[in-house]
């Protein structure tokens, strides 16, 4: 019994101070790599829409902030969004940035873990270069008859990420209904 | 001269891949490509010298009935604090390497050699070790990771280098091709070592 009592004990130990180093290394690391992905992110929302200067939340979608991007004398060139939907293996961030007229500008894939060397060559530019200018209509993967090239081997993440920003998109359109301006006086009011 | 047999053993006369078939899971995972499999080499050879430091030093305090929860307890620490440190202070390379961190606790190479080796010799040769057999890995993944990223996608470490005519073999990137792949090997380094 003694014994056994003793395993246990040891074992608490062990797992005690380990765990004491995880919390400790963590309490420090933590705010480092929150203030890395913030700032990612909002390198990220310059790439996608780089004809903004600044940039103003306007609303939420997948618990991210959704920005309108301003020019220097003022005038809405865009928004920008974080899509994300669950993919092959883990959950796929995209940051995209529209136009005012709601055409992808850009597209940034910002967080990913799918299998390396099939569905993580989603952050190949050349798989995100060919979104740039579609439309929502123009938003389906080619082995569904649209004409977003898939990556090879990897169609699941291809349409994940295809069908995120659609659902994006979606969203915009009712967010804007092309006319930002009234949303926002009704929210002032 | 004992010190440099611990360290060159897990080149070819044990390498844990060809020859002791361990660590397969994220040998054939991370293998499509020869960025990866330098990637996944080297993170699971740091964790590898450090677990095998830290088990050969607390190897007496340990009982015998309780070693691998143990080690694992180790190990799964070692794993999470280099992913954190990583990811706060080299962000760049933690997004390259981030995907296979995780993997790495599900390394058995790594619970081996702390079972088969740290917890029976001393700091020194098991530090050796480790890093002998952390490289021999790397070399086996380099090794099956160029194969298959030259067959599947004409190219070596990203640089095309097969004429632009070759058409891939698109099987040699995709889970079957990693299976065929190392199954060869290993029967060639069979063939070669009698």
């Amino acid at each position: 019994m003694k014994y056994y009592l003793r395993l246990g004990i040891v074992l608490l130990v062990i797992a005690i101070v380990s765990s004491g180093i995880l919390a400790y290394i963590n309490s420090f690391t933590r705010p480092i790599i929150e203030e890395n992905q913030k700032r990612a992110k909002a390198e990220a929302r310059k790439e996608v829409l780089p004809v903004a200067t600044d940039f103003d939340s306007i609303s939420f979608f997948n618990d991210e902030t959704v920005y309108v991007g301003v020019d220097s004398i003022g005038n809405q060139v865009g928004y920008t969004f974080v899509a994300s939907l669950y993919g092959y293996s883990s959950l796929v961030k995209t940051m995209v940035g529209l136009t005012p007229e709601l055409k992808i500008n850009k597209i940034k894939i910002i967080e990913q873990k799918e299998t390396p060397g099939l569905g993580a060559n989603s952050e190949k530019t050349e798989f995100q270069e060919q979104f740039s200018g579609k439309n929502i209509k123009e938003l389906t993967v080619d082995k569904d008859g649209g004409n977003i090239i898939s990556i090879t081997g990897a169609t699941i993440t291809t349409r994940t990420v295809t069908n995120s920003i659609r659902s994006g998109i979606e969203m915009m359109t009712e967010l804007t209904g092309f006319g930002i301006q009234e949303d926002k006086q009704e929210e002032q009011e | 001269m004992k010190l440099i047999s611990e360290f060159s053993k897990g080149f070819i006369k044990e390498n844990p891949v060809f020859v002791m078939a361990l660590g397969l899971c994220p040998t054939l995972a991370v293998t499509s490509s020869v960025q990866n499999a330098i990637g996944m080499g080297l993170a699971a050879t740091f964790v590898l010298v450090c677990s095998n430091l830290i088990i050969s030093i607390i190897k007496k305090l340990i009982p015998d009935k309780i070693r691998i929860p143990s080690y694992i307890v180790v190990i799964a620490s070692f794993v999470t604090i280099v992913d954190m440190v990583m990811n706060a202070y080299f962000p760049a390379i933690h997004k390259n390497l981030g995907l296979f961190i995780p993997l790495i606790v599900v390394n058995c190479i790594i619970l081996g050699r702390a079972e088969a080796f740290a917890s029976k010799n001393n700091v020194i040769k098991s530090i050796a070790d480790g890093l002998g057999m952390g490289l021999g890995f790397t070399l086996a993944l380099i090794v099956i990771g160029g194969i298959r990223e030259v067959l599947g996608a004409g190219q070596f470490l990203g640089h095309p280098i097969l004429p632009a005519t070759y058409k891939p073999v698109l099987v040699a990137i995709l889970a079957p091709g990693a299976f065929i792949v190392m199954g060869l090997l290993m029967g060639l380094m069979n063939k070669f070592k009698k």
